[in-house]
């Protein structure tokens, strides 16, 4: 045992003596620092927030009407080519469109006409087609709205409403 | 119990309890990130105040804990 213990040693060797130690006063004003540095940059994030200005959205033409049949749906990206979104046509002919991306964990969504519901399969997560409201699942926000408008026989996207 | 080792009981009581305060406000960073890229702006200032709070309890904390062990060390000093 004792051997064992002194071939620990060699093959580990501390220096109690060179060790750093931490007294609870510095340990204390340590974590004091630390609390202000969070605090500073829960106030920057809140000021970022607030005042940074978002990029206008811009007008872009999704389809023309005829293109989506009353309960149909197509996908498209918007605002940029980075943002996959579906555009939903109730039996009653008005327009929808979301986000395809899942507010739980970021899964692609799946329109369900005969639920009147944008599902996820991931974690079977469901969203209200005409809202985009969580109907179900583990999701517990809103899915973002793409403003659509109807011109000259077109569905143009002009937005987006988180 | 001696004073010294109630003062020492009591500092790491409260050396606990700013830690648990930080570990609070990473908590809020995390929500205020979050919030931030979903573009929910309501959640900001809240969280703000709430880990302004904390910082100036944590403050107040190490000031009462370092003053009562000078006043502790003036008391052993002079008995």
């Amino acid at each position: 045992m004792a051997d064992e213990r002194s071939r620990w040693r060699d093959d580990f060797p501390v220096r109690w003596d060179d060790d750093n130690y931490m007294t609870r006063r510095e340990l204390a004003k340590f974590l004091t620092l630390g609390s202000g540095l969070l605090a500073g940059v829960n106030g920057l994030i809140a000021v970022i927030g607030l005042t940074g200005r978002m990029p206008a959205a811009p007008v872009r033409r999704i389809a023309a009407v005829d293109d989506i049949a009353p309960g149909g749906s197509m996908l498209f990206r918007y605002p940029t080519d980075e943002d996959p979104c579906i555009l939903v046509r109730d039996s009653s002919g008005r327009f929808d469109a979301f986000s395809q991306v899942c507010t739980h964990l970021s899964c692609a969504i799946v329109h369900r006409p005969d639920d009147h519901a944008l599902a996820c399969p991931c974690h079977r997560g469901a969203f209200s087609s005409s809202d985009g409201r969580p109907l179900a699942g583990p999701p517990t926000r809103r899915l973002p709205r793409i403003v659509v408008e109807e011109r000259d026989g077109e569905i143009v996207a002009t937005g987006v409403e988180v | 119990m001696e004073s010294r080792q109630q003062g020492l009981t009591l500092f790491s009581a409260v050396l606990v309890l700013i830690a648990l305060l930080v570990v609070i406000q990473l908590w809020l960073v995390a929500a205020a990130v979050d919030a931030l890229l979903s573009r929910q702006t309501t959640v900001l200032v809240p969280t703000a105040i709430a880990s302004a709070g904390l910082f100036v309890l944590s403050g107040g904390l190490l000031s009462y804990v370092v003053s009562f062990d000078a006043r502790l060390r003036r008391w052993s000093r002079r008995g």
